[in-house]
């Protein structure tokens, strides 16, 4: 069971992304992503962490997916790149495709021999936050520096230039 | 030893930025040069610290954060750096329209996040202080906001710096995913104890080598270099191109040093370093023969130095790698400091025709440009000759002399690019009347600091040569 669902999830989320790529249209791109988060959420959910598979589909497939679909809505970018253009491109990621196939499928290979891990993980949220005040407590507070330099740089390029 | 002073240097960085952004409310725009005083004197601190700490080993949070002597050398030159840049932004942001007092504050973020990723051996801390650096980092490149060249070089570096990223993340997931640890030490006991070389953990350490090429700017992943360098404010422009390469180096010294010296099999990763590096100083030697813009031609040059940087990794050769780093921060921040001397209100001369009889009319600009120029050439007595005369006889030695010679053909290439400015300063008429800003105290102030370090390291380099074997040893 737990085999069939994760295969079932991961294909619906490669699926979902490739959708994102294929269509044209932004308000399905974004759509494609919702999916893909809430797949992600789910594989998060097979590996024992239910915490972060709720939070993944509350933060990234809620509050993060609105905030795009407001922008497509009031951004309202239609045109692609053109046709002409893309040919080489096109030949380029079918090479690489080729080579991300063979990768794949050599992991799916592998993945069968390796012994299935008997540990559970534990990471409700109390493991996970008694994890960040201890063992990670310096990414944690690395992790409110990155933030206060995220916040100043977007305020500094975006606020109302003062008078002279 | 275990102790909560390892923090001191980061929590100055941190708290110096965050009084900056508090007194920016309080302050006029015309009194917005108290905020570089006061930056000023908190990097002064922080220097002051890293001498003090120096030898005492400070470690933090179960070692994920170590002050060792190499670290701490680091922290003292780019702050060094850092400081620099400050002198050279005191008129230049309020002639070019970019007067926020958050420039400083960012400048003062994207130190703690060297100062972070200098002092773990963690690579999920690196990553996280890289994050720092770099998001501070494409809000500098887009300050000058009238400006569409620098709404460009934001833009370019947001993005591909963000691809950068997501290479660098999901290296760091295959690497976690087969060696169960972040710590590098321990991914490179991975490498020794793997008797079958796992391919997983291979393209893992590829991806990160990826991902840190896109900061230091190797070929080829350099396209966004010129274009970034080209639009942000040239102060920012300095600091790009010494402080994220030098940080990129240390990581690269940090994971190659054990890599080189226990890995089982290392012929895969150092072949694809040794590609890169010929790719990088060939492509960026050539490029920039046919640059007439001095940013772009500067650009171009630190792509080029990425290169002979590439040999020492390549030549195992620590001591090499860290001095060249130093050098390269006092020529190219001091040949910036010249550039930056070029302008006035509203103005600045960038394009080679501009630098016609320079040399005459502004004899100090002209002189000490010159030497730096010479240095990044790599002509003695400065400090670049010496820089790679080291480089280049560890790698003989190291039996790399292909790689030596190419890179010494390359250099020779390079020799062209640096005299044509020269050229241009001293033997050509001027086409048109240029006329700059000449009072600006602080950026004559680093002209001078620059050429005194350039000179002292080319002509009498033991002292720093023995404070940079104490660094390289303490890492070991």
């Amino acid at each position: 069971m737990g085999y069939f669902l994760f295969f079932l999830l991961a294909a619906l989320t490669v699926g979902a992304v490739l959708g994102m790529i294929i269509s044209k249209n932004q308000a399905y791109n974004a759509i494609f992503l919702i999916l893909a988060f809430a797949c992600m959420g789910g594989l998060f959910a097979l590996l024992e962490a239910p915490f972060i598979a709720v939070v993944q589909i509350i933060i990234y497939a809620g509050a993060i997916m609105v905030l795009f679909i407001f922008v497509v809505m009031m951004i309202n970018v239609r045109s692609g790149i053109p046709a002409e253009k893309k040919k080489w491109t096109i030949y380029l990621s079918l090479v690489i495709a080729v080579v991300l196939i063979i990768e794949l499928i050599l992991s799916i290979k592998g993945a069968f021999t390796l012994p299935v891990s008997t540990a559970i993980i534990k990471a409700g949220p109390t493991d996970l936050g008694r994890l960040l005040f201890t063992k990670y407590l310096y990414h944690f507070e690395i992790t409110s520096i990155l933030i206060i330099a995220a916040l100043v740089g977007a305020i500094v390029l975006v606020k109302k230039k003062e008078k002279e | 030893m275990n102790s909560f002073f390892a923090l001191s240097p980061l929590l100055i960085i941190v708290f110096a930025s965050l009084l900056v952004l508090l007194l920016d409310v309080f302050l006029k725009k015309e009194n917005k040069n108290y905020l570089a005083y006061i930056s000023l004197i908190f990097l002064v601190i922080c220097g002051f610290i890293c001498i003090k700490f120096w030898d005492k080993n400070y470690s933090y949070f179960n070692g994920n954060l170590i002050l060792d002597n190499l670290s701490l050398f680091f922290i003292f030159i780019l702050a060094l750096a850092t400081g620099f840049v400050i002198l050279l932004s005191m008129k230049y942001i309020s002639f070019q329209d970019v007067n926020y007092g958050e420039f400083y504050a960012l400048l003062l973020l994207a130190l703690s996040g060297v100062a972070i990723m200098l002092s773990s051996s963690d690579l999920l801390i690196i990553f996280l202080g890289l994050e720092v650096l770099s998001i501070c980092s494409y809000a500098l490149a887009g300050l000058k906001r009238t400006d569409e060249k620098s709404s460009e070089a934001a833009i370019k570096y947001f993005l591909l710096g963000s691809f950068a990223t997501a290479f660098l993340v999901y290296g760091l997931a295959l690497l976690y995913g087969s060696s169960h640890s972040t710590n590098i030490s321990s991914i490179i006991n991975f490498f020794v104890t793997e008797s079958d070389l796992s391919i997983m953990a291979l393209i893992g350490l590829g991806l990160v080598i990826i991902g840190f090429g896109f900061k230091i700017a190797v070929v080829p992943f350099h396209m966004w270099t010129p274009d970034v360098y080209q639009g942000a404010p040239t102060p920012i422009t300095a600091f790009f191109s010494v402080v994220p390469k030098a940080v990129g180096f240390i990581v690269f010294l940090r994971i190659f040093t054990p890599y080189w010296k226990n890995a089982l099999n290392t012929q895969a990763i150092f072949w694809i370093l040794w590609v890169i590096c010929v790719l990088t100083m060939v492509v960026g030697n050539l490029v920039a023969l046919r640059q007439t813009n001095l940013k772009r031609i500067l650009a171009y040059s630190s792509i080029a130095h990425a290169g002979y940087l590439l040999i020492a990794i390549l030549a195992r050769d620590n001591s090499s790698l860290v001095f060249y780093l130093t050098v390269y921060l006092f020529m190219n921040i001091g040949a910036f400091a010249a550039v930056i001397a070029l302008s006035r209100k509203g103005k600045e001369y960038l394009e080679l025709e501009d630098y016609a009889g320079i040399g005459f009319k502004y004899p100090w600009i002209g002189v000490t440009f010159s030497i730096f120029l010479l240095s990044l050439a790599g002509f003695p007595p400065t400090g670049g000759f010496l820089a790679k005369f080291y480089v280049f006889s560890t790698a003989v030695r190291q039996d790399l002399l292909p790689l030596v010679i190419i890179g010494v053909l390359a250099s020779l290439i390079s020799v062209f690019y640096y005299l044509r400015i020269i050229v241009y300063m001293y033997m050509k008429e001027p086409a048109r009347e240029i006329e700059i800003a000449i009072e600006n105290p602080a950026l004559f102030l680093v002209l001078f600091f620059c050429l005194y370090g350039v000179l002292q390291l080319g002509l009498y380099p033991r002292n720093i040569l023995v404070l940079i074997n104490q660094a390289i040893s303490s890492f070991f």
